[in-house]
């Protein structure tokens, strides 16, 4: 019995003798990798949805425009969080210890995440879709950068947005908005919504949820007591968008999107911001601190000047609302067509 | 060597959490789920406190402690009102997200701009360059080594031998005139008070709290307490909190290399249950093996 259980325990060192090797080994083969010349550009994004995925694919578009093409001179490594921070900061790990060049870090969490680990390298960090980098740490009070990090923001242009609603609807008094308790970017974003509400004769029904599986009981909640629904860019919120889509429709009420992607796929109209245009900005900004012209501590963060109305007539139709024609003339983009 | 660090910061941060884990889960026998809301809770106290300009090292006493009456909390909930052990923890991790985002006072805190224990005046003006990017680790290492060993002792005391009985056999404590809702109340104050720390020292080292850090939590330290009993079991010279540190450090190290050869991030959840339930399975199969023999 005994001689058994000390045998055991050599074994057992072997193995673990094995593993500390193999760990070592892996660890030291990761160390001994030439270095290519291709540039290295490691993209988080912190959720999966139309407007993020805009942002990524424009900022793949803006680095191309400034002549860094995939395959040819630069390598895109893409990781998405899922809306996960701990699995955020793993793939910051990851990105770093390939050797990115810069870290692109799409939504507040992911930048942040990004930041905090690139900062001891001196890893570079571009974000895009941070509504507000001066709440997030991420640049100072008076815009410059917080550190090695810059980007673009994507504030919601809330005025335009509730004037746009006001010529749709002209008799309509409540507005519901659903939005995610975790969100820092909502929370600012509501705020001002009630601020601004009063000068265009709404009022703001909030609607606080904490996980995609509260959607449905809230949407039905407030479904009831407004008159139309808009959406901020809430990452949860608008990851189940459809779901909501459906009950608003069932109940015949309109829902306003934050961005063109929504617009296509149900909402009846929009004053967005082209996330594709972000994106191409902030891919810009990336290519100059990858050609070494100024440093991202140099860049303060850029923010999208044009916001424009998007507008959905299938929708309209639908809903028997008519969009009026001076918002169409104005429109960047009209959908006759509800995407699936 | 960027590797190294990362898993080594990362494997400390949540061995830390995974001592109090080995805990509930082994001496107890209690899956306590309050950690996925404890964890956030040590890293939502201290955001909210260094945003106050209190001293770091402060806020990992008090992380601590806020992280004991949590536990309490659960060990109550459990033992008084008599609602199952996993159902308890349930409770108690679901009401701490709020209590957490009222303590936070938002879901996003970021403390880049404030001083923390690894990155603070005293360490800019008296450490060399070459020094500080180790800084952090080694930090991370002397606050495990200080629970391990504060945990060690304890298991030794009086309290600490009743804690290990309360698991094997709870007719035990009763026949010794104790009372054995008191000892899991302990129990779980002190696996929670270690969480808590946990999520303290991973805000600080990452910069910024966010709500969501929590999730998941207690697969981590399940996996690396698993994982760290059932292969270092026979290793005389490893007491089992040193072999839960090594478990932590190796389901980091085994995460990090998922990811590195390819694995796509979505897909790591299903490959961190799917080792978990090996590793269970096959723990649990040379256990039954012995007996039988």
């Amino acid at each position: 019995m005994k001689l058994s259980s000390c045998k055991g325990s050599r074994r057992k060192g072997l193995t673990m003798l094995g593993i500390v090797l193999m760990m070592g080994a892996s660890v030291l083969s990761g160390c001994d990798k030439k270095k290519d010349d291709t540039i290295k550009v490691g993209i988080g994004q912190f959720a999966e949805h139309g407007s993020l995925d805009n942002c990524r694919n424009g900022f793949i578009e803006g680095l191309k425009a400034a002549g860094y093409t995939e395959g040819e001179n630069i390598t895109f490594y893409y990781e998405n969080a899922q809306t996960d921070g701990g699995i955020a900061s793993q793939i910051v790990d990851n990105f770093l210890e390939k050797g990115c060049d810069l870290i692109c870090g799409i939504a507040t969490p992911m930048a942040q995440s990004a930041y905090g680990a690139a900062k001891k390298q001196d890893v570079p960090v571009i974000f895009t879709a941070v509504t507000d980098p001066v709440a997030a740490e991420l640049a100072n009070a008076d815009g410059t950068p917080a550190g090695n990090v810059t980007g673009t923001s994507d504030k919601l242009p809330v005025e335009m947005q509730l004037e746009m609603i006001r010529e749709v609807m002209p008799g309509a008094k409540t507005i519901g908005i659903l939005y995610c308790t975790s969100e820092v970017n909502s929370i600012s974003a509501i705020e001002e919504y009630k601020e601004a509400a009063g000068e265009f004769g709404f009022t703001i029904v909030e609607s606080g949820i904490q996980t995609t599986a509260d959607i449905p009981l809230a949407a039905d909640g407030l479904i009831g007591q407004v008159d139309c629904l808009t959406n901020l860019t809430d990452n949860t919120v608008v990851s189940c968008l459809p779901v909501i889509l459906e009950k608003a429709r069932e109940a015949g009420i309109p829902i306003f999107g934050s961005e063109v992607e929504q617009v296509k796929i149900g909402c009846l109209g929009a004053v967005g911001l082209d996330y594709y245009s972000l994106g191409i900005q902030t891919g810009k900004m990336a290519a100059q601190v990858l050609r070494g012209e100024k440093k991202a501590c140099e860049i303060p963060f850029e923010v999208i000047e044009e916001a424009a109305f998007y507008g959905n007539t299938a929708v309209a139709e639908k809903l028997g609302i008519t969009i009026p024609d001076a918002l169409i003339e104005k429109a960047a983009q009209m959908f006759d067509t509800i995407e699936q | 060597m960027t590797v190294l660090l990362g898993i080594l910061e990362e494997g400390f941060v949540y061995a830390i959490m995974a001592l109090g884990v080995y805990i509930t889960y082994k001496i107890l026998d209690f899956p306590d789920l309050s950690v996925d809301g404890t964890f956030p809770l040590g890293g939502a106290v201290a955001a909210a406190l260094l945003c106050k300009g209190v001293n770091p090292w402060l806020t990992l006493v008090l992380a601590f402690l806020v992280g004991a009456l949590a536990g309490i909390g659960t060990g109550l909930i459990h033992v008084k009102l008599k609602v199952r052990d996993l159902l308890s923890g349930i409770i108690m991790m679901t009401a701490l997200y709020s209590v957490n985002l009222k303590i936070a006072g938002k879901a996003n805190l970021p403390i880049f701009s404030r001083e923390t224990i690894f990155e603070n005046a005293w360490i800019e003006a008296m450490l060399p360059d070459g020094v500080k990017r180790y800084v952090t680790v080694i930090l991370l290492f002397l606050i495990l080594l200080a629970g391990k060993l504060a945990l060690d002792a304890y298991l030794k005391t009086r309290s600490g031998y009743l804690l290990r009985a309360a698991g094997d056999n709870e007719t035990l404590v009763t026949s010794l005139a104790k009372d054995k809702g008191l000892v899991k109340i302990t129990g779980l104050a002190i696996a929670n008070a270690f969480a808590a720390l946990a999520g303290c020292v991973y805000v600080e080292m990452n910069g910024f709290f966010e709500i969501s850090t929590g999730t998941g939590t207690i697969v981590i330290g399940l996996a690396s307490v698993i994982i760290g009993t059932s292969l270092f079991k026979n290793v005389s010279f490893f007491k089992p909190t040193t072999a839960v540190i090594a478990g932590s450090l190796l389901y980091k190290w085994c995460v990090s290399r998922a990811i590195r050869f390819g694995l796509p991030s979505n897909d790591l959840k299903l490959v961190t249950s799917v080792l978990f339930l090996i590793i269970l399975v096959f723990s649990e199969k040379k256990r039954r093996g012995k007996k039988n023999a």
